[in-house]
């Protein structure tokens, strides 16, 4: 086994760890949602790509709106849905789309383009 | 002393008055009823136009009824008042919500609609206006847009209006009660522009236009990468290519160093979306198809420039590079997202169509005019005018007239069915013979069909469990390939033949091409789309994936009797008359429906009814007397009558005969026998019954044929229901149940380790259709019926239920060839593009192999699910 060789095999490995650590175990953040002045939990989400943010965390038994804005034309990411909360919406290029629902029970519920290929999480604390 | 009456303005003795009122602090003398009345539904109005003399400090008010959404019944709504109340001008604030009203008294002059619908806004309510869209010819100027927006929000009843140049359409909200669409034109025009239509407000047409403008995208896009792919492509693989073999290494050379300029643009125009995607999901720590393109396209792209550009640092054999991978996987892939969206267009059309059957205009009919308006602009309470061959814009209650409606688009209902004054007609559904007006109770998003759409929309975007499985899967599957991908290269490099540094880069990157997740997260969804709307097509609402995959596997379902096998509702079935006939049995009818026509009991509405189908003249009644418990005993045309059970006849010693043997055979049968006497002696029998649906017994045969259990769940005594239970061909009777116990029995059958489905006619069934495994309610498309239950068949007939286990059965048999298919393509796939083959048979997949695949893979997902449209039921609606 020449240098090169233990050179790739190296840094095959270190690629892997850096993979599964980075996608899988790297602590993801987290954006916690204010309340408003009319109680409503508000968070804007920006769809591009992905959520910005997509890791969302709510109280539970308060309503949560959520404002999406997708502002890309790729028909992947047109519909976003809530399936825990049999919720879905179409998303217009450039529109505001509200998508609204109380949480009543704590967990983490995820959302997602029709295809699942755009993922966002909602924690209900 | 006098005042002048404030309706009508004639002076009036204040003594001779006939009535006064207070109000605000003022009063009012009327001369007639006709000015009380008025005054009394308005009565504000003549606060401000009042003669009255002195100082009126709220003379300037105006006051105005908003409706608001989601108010709080039990809680008093103290901010929105107080934020109101808040408001410069705002005077009084009375919160109905009930009614869902909040009624203001305000000043106009310190402030507008516009700011107290910002209040309300701000305090978390909505104002429920509606809303409509106008396009603006030739907005050019910035400055213009203010002055629209203005005078816009000026306009009386607008709530909020936003003009934009970009689209050159004004969005306005307002309430339809206090201003029109023709208002909002005209305040457009003041500033001399020309409104026109907006491009489309219907969000289907929204969606579709998005659709082509996207198409159209990708389709440049691909062109572009395909153009460039062929000179690539062939000075990629000179000594196949005559004439380009017979160049020198140095043109070639040149020509490597020319295709890398050119693919760089296929990257950064064809492939922008992989990398914008990609880029994007790994700021979220996500990896998805864009990674996977991105990475592969880029590495090749990379690899090739730095192979070009410094030869002499790789070994022999390994600096050629490989740009034609670059441009034709982009070009493949993006072909195949334009293919697949064209693909998609044509699976929602089950949506476009119950959308296309919106009707455009109505008839309303306004301080008694007749006026042609938008849809939009129906209120709850108009009376909306149809003529024949007309479209019912919207839901509502007959008012005047009579017609039959052909109601077959929301229903599945061949026949027409009658409506009277009183009935319910749906929007949506022709009317077909006559003219009436109806008083319109639903509109807008609230309609049957906007209410039928919405469901339809929302179950098939929502998710059969089987799907979770594909998505945990597509989850992890992304940085899985990226390993494998790594640990390719790296085996190859290290044990791969010679050039291994080729090899090993052409075989990762296929890796990477070839593992699109895209079939894999595609295949529920789209069948998904396609078998909802195919039921929708049918009548069938199916309100989840959930209840689509379950229905599927429906070992038993149980039928509830009355209302589901049985009409519901009792009917006139036999006319028996003795052995020694005292009278025919047209007669017989005829005088015993004629003493029914006076009764209340229920039964007897059948008997009349029964008379009336055999077109039989009533008579006059005399001496009518209810005895409880046995009948009724009346005089006919001088004959004394008795109608009663046997218990009557006893009493009155009337001899039956034959009568009492027949009674019994026709209670075997499940109906309800009637004794008649006609001045004291026995005349016949009349029967009624709870008739069965004329197609009960076929469906029911039907879903037996299908392997299922069929079993009859009812509170009827054993031997009527085992007499309907015969007729209809059910063996299995769950007798004399309480209605609180149908959900026992139910969860008794899943005991047996059965799927049950329960087929009730709505509420008082819906615990039981809660508990099993698939609810299935027949109802009219009502809120309440579609809530109660997975499934509503719209249309009364039980063959719904055997198309709805079609329906799903269809569906998840596509499911099923989708995921296999996606399954298969991305197991198989992968290895054999890490080259597991290779030693074997030396078979190696070449990227430009992958590429297609993967492109043609998610198309190949979607035109299955599309085959799903040619679905045809047994029992043909139409």
């Amino acid at each position: 086994m020449n240098t090169p060789q233990i050179f790739v095999i190296l840094s095959g490995i270190v690629l892997t760890i850096l993979i599964a650590w980075y996608f899988w175990f790297a602590p993801k953040a987290q954006t916690r949602v204010a309340m408003s002045a009319s109680g409503a939990q508000e968070v804007a989400i920006t769809v591009k790509g992905g959520y910005t943010p997509d890791v969302i965390v709510v109280q539970k038994g308060r309503p949560v709106r959520l404002t999406f804005t997708r502002q890309e034309s790729s028909a992947c990411s047109e519909t976003v849905l809530f399936p825990d909360f049999n919720q879905s919406a179409k998303l217009p290029e450039g529109e505001q789309v509200n998508v609204e629902f109380t949480p009543d029970k704590p967990g983490e519920y995820g959302f997602q383009c029709q295809m699942g290929m755009l993922r966002g999480k909602l924690i209900v604390e | 002393m006098t005042q002048r009456d404030p309706v009508c303005g004639m002076e009036i003795d204040l003594q001779s008055a006939l009535a006064k009122r207070e109000h605000m602090g003022q009063t009012f003398y009327f001369c007639s009823q006709s000015c009380v009345d008025q005054f009394d539904k308005d009565p504000h109005r003549y606060v401000m136009t009042s003669a009255t003399t002195g100082f009126n400090p709220e003379q300037t008010l105006s006051r105005i009824e908003l409706p608001v959404a989601d108010l709080p019944m039990v809680r008093p709504a103290t901010k929105l008042e107080a934020g109101l109340l808040s408001l410069n001008g705002v005077d009084r604030v009375t919160v109905n919500a009930g009614a869902g009203l909040v009624q203001l008294d305000y000043d106009p002059q310190k402030i507008n609609l516009v700011g107290l619908a910002g209040a309300i806004r701000s305090a978390g309510y909505t104002v429920d206006g509606a809303q409509t869209r106008i396009g603006i010819e030739n907005l050019r100027c910035a400055s213009c847009v203010n002055f629209i927006e203005d005078e816009l929000k000026s306009t009386p009843g607008v709530l909020n209006a936003t003009v934009n140049i970009a689209t050159q359409e004004a969005s306005v909200d307002y309430l339809p009660q206090n201003t029109t669409l023709a208002d909002l034109n005209k305040a457009i025009e003041t500033w001399g522009y020309k409104p026109r239509p907006a491009l489309s407000d219907a969000p289907i047409d929204k969606q579709e236009e998005a659709h082509a403008r996207e198409y159209s995208r990708l389709m440049k896009m691909f062109w572009f990468a395909a153009i460039i792919s062929v000179p690539v492509l062939l000075f990629a693989y000179p000594q196949y290519v005559p004439l380009i073999r017979d160049l020198s290494m140095e043109t070639i050379r040149w020509s490597w160093v020319l295709s890398a300029i050119v693919t760089l643009p296929v990257l950064f125009y064809s492939g922008y979306d992989f990398f914008t995607g990609a880029w994007a999901a790994f700021k979220h720590r996500s990896a998805n198809m864009n990674t996977l393109i991105a990475l592969g396209t880029g590495a090749a792209w990379l690899y090739s420039t730095f192979a070009v550009a410094f030869p002499a640092v790789f070994p022999e054999g390994t600096s050629e590079p490989f740009y034609d991978v670059v441009a034709v996987v982009i070009a493949l892939v993006v072909l195949g997202q334009a293919l697949e969206l064209r693909a998609k267009g044509q699976s929602s059309s089950a949506i476009k169509k119950l959308l296309g059957l919106q009707a455009k205009t109505a008839r309303v009919i306004r301080d008694s005019k007749e006026m042609d308006i938008p849809v939009e602009e129906v209120l709850v309470g108009d009376v909306i005018q149809v003529r024949p061959g007309e479209k019912i814009p919207v839901d509502g209650i007959i008012v005047e007239g009579s017609s039959a409606v052909d109601e077959s688009m929301l229903t599945g209902e061949s026949l027409p069915a009658s409506k009277k004054m009183g009935d319910e007609v749906i929007g949506a559904t022709i009317n077909k013979t006559g003219a009436f007006k109806f008083r319109t109770t639903k509109v807008g998003k609230d309609t049957a069909l906007a209410q039928i759409v919405k469901m339809v929309q929302d179950a098939q975007n929502s998710k059969a469990p089987i799907a979770r499985l594909a998505d945990t899967v597509s989850g992890y599957f992304v940085p899985i390939v990226m390993i494998l991908a790594v640990w390719t290269f790296v085996i190859w490099f290290v044990i791969g033949p010679q050039p291994q540094l080729v090899y090993a880069l052409v075989t990762s990157v296929t890796v990477l091409i070839i593992a699109c997740p895209c079939a894999l997260g595609l295949a529920t969804p789209m069948s998904l789309m396609v078998g909802i709307g195919k039921g929708a097509e049918n009548g069938i609402l199916i309100r989840s994936g959930e209840a689509l995959q379950t229905a599927r596997a429906i070992q038993t379902v149980v039928l509830d009797k009355t209302g589901t096998i049985t009409k519901g509702k009792p009917e006139l079935t036999d006319v028996l008359i003795s052995d020694q006939p005292i009278v025919k049995d047209d007669e017989l009818l005829r005088l015993a429906s004629s003493v029914e026509k006076v009764s209340e009991h229920p039964l007897a509405q059948a008997i009349v009814e029964g008379a009336q189908a055999r077109k039989l003249e009533l008579a006059e009644v005399q001496d009518f007397d209810a005895i409880p418990g046995h009948g009724v005993s009346a005089k006919v045309e001088g004959r004394s009558i008795l109608i009663g059970n046997l218990k009557l006849m006893n009493r009155e010693n009337i001899a039956l005969g034959s009568l009492e043997e027949k009674s019994k055979s026709l209670a075997d049968d499940g109906k309800t026998p009637m004794f008649i006497a006609l001045d004291g002696k026995a005349a016949g029998i009349i029967a009624v019954a709870d008739t069965v649906k004329e197609d009960s017994a076929e469906a029911i045969k039907a879903l037996q044929s299908m392997g299922i259990e069929v079993v009859m769940i009812t509170g009827d005594n054993r031997r009527t229901a085992e007499a309907i239970a015969r007729r209809v061909g059910v063996t299995r009777v769950l007798a004399e149940v309480l209605p609180e116990d149908k959900a026992n029995n139910i969860q008794l059958l899943q005991a047996e380790g059965k799927k049950v489905a329960m087929v009730g006619d709505g509420i008082n069934d819906a615990p039981a259709l809660a508990q099993a495994d698939v609810g299935l309610a027949i109802g009219t498309g009502t809120d309440v019926a579609i809530e109660a239950s997975d499934i509503t068949l719209i249309k009364g007939s039980l063959k719904g239920v055997v198309t709805a286990i079609e329906v799903s059965r269809a569906t998840m048999t596509n499911i099923y060839q989708n995921l296999v298919g996606a399954f298969f393509y991305n197991v198989l796939g992968v290895p054999v593009a890490m080259g597991l083959l290779f030693p074997f048979f030396g078979l190696l997949l070449s990227p430009l192999i992958a590429g297609a695949a993967m492109a043609f893979s998610s198309v190949t997902v979607v035109g299955n699910a599309n085959r799903l449209r040619g679905f045809k039921p047994k029992f043909s609606v139409k």
